[in-house]
């Protein structure tokens, strides 16, 4: 056989091992879905710097932030636009001290609220403790 | 540079540009490295230092400004400069093969690395992890398609050099 053919057919193989080995022991286990996104919780008062990787079914980020409420410590507040986070990491914002949690989808400012953010497959959503 | 060396550079980066996106749709597989070792090894690491600046450019232009698109502007012309640096080690596709494979491999490593500035080593920590798997295909499938491709791509890319530059 050609030595080439031999040669791609045993990377392949290799290849095939490692990713198995991959997926059994090193792979992020999560629940079984067809989106895998990550929550980014971050509040430097806190020294709280925390993120969470999730396999989800769910169309918007408010369903999996309900889901996940007690492990992710959210904080829902109903407001005439709709449910907003005024909770991460169980800390709930201070408006006192004029702070709220900024939402970024993969570096850029959300534009509407956790309602209508649908969930894509590999978007990073980052929650960070801000003051306006 | 004159502008016959201008013109060509970017044709070099349009079909680089068109060569990812026509793979786009298939998840880290890509001829994107081949193409920079092609270019590198006929062209050399000037014009394909420029090709990669060009072609990261590009990308911004594409999908607008992120973090990982200013890891491009490190990994590609790291590649570039690997790939100058062997050029007259590697004496078969074997070895450039072996190159584009120990890139892949790491790709995710790199990216990780440049993530880690803007959002802590945690987060690049678990993109790193995250990401495993599709380093293991990234590098597996870019030495397939070097190892199939690269001599006929020089081959004709020399052909066309010669053509090109007259002589």
């Amino acid at each position: 056989m050609n030595k080439k053919v031999i040669t791609i057919l045993a990377v392949v193989v290799i290849a095939i091992v490692l990713l198995t080995a991959y997926k059994t022991f090193l792979s992020p286990k999560g629940e079984e879905g067809s989106k895998e996104v990550t929550i980014h919780i971050v509040n430097k008062n806190e020294n709280i710097d925390e993120t969470f990787t999730y396999k989800t079914d769910h169309e918007y980020l408010l369903q999996l932030l309900e889901e996940k409420q007690e492990e992710l410590g959210v904080t829902l507040e109903e407001t005439e636009y709709g449910p907003m986070v005024t909770g991460m990491a169980n800390y709930v914002v201070d408006p006192a001290k004029q702070e709220f949690f900024l939402i970024s989808i993969n570096g850029e400012d959300a534009m509407t609220g956790v309602a209508e953010i649908p969930l894509k497959d590999k978007d990073v959503y980052k929650f960070e403790l801000t003051n306006y | 540079m004159k502008i016959r060396d201008i013109a060509l550079i970017g044709i070099l980066s349009a079909i680089m540009t068109a060569g990812k996106l026509v793979l786009s749709f298939i998840p880290n597989i890509e001829i994107v490295t081949l193409l920079f070792i092609v270019y590198t090894v006929t062209f050399g690491v000037k014009k394909g230092l420029l090709i990669s600046l060009i072609f990261s450019t590009t990308e911004i232009f594409l999908y607008g400004f992120s973090t990982w698109l200013l890891g491009y502007y490190i990994v590609w012309p790291l590649l570039v400069i690997f790939t100058g640096l062997m050029n007259k080690r590697i004496k078969s596709e074997y070895g450039y093969a072996t190159l584009g494979a120990i890139f892949g491999y790491t790709f995710g490593a790199l990216f990780a690395v440049v993530e880690s500035f803007f959002y802590g080593p945690a987060y690049g920590w678990a993109y790193w992890i995250r990401g495993i798997g599709f380093d293991l295909v990234h590098g597996t499938s870019n030495f397939i398609i070097i190892l199939i491709l690269y001599k006929p791509m020089i081959h004709m890319l020399n052909r066309l050099k010669k053509t090109y530059y007259g002589t």
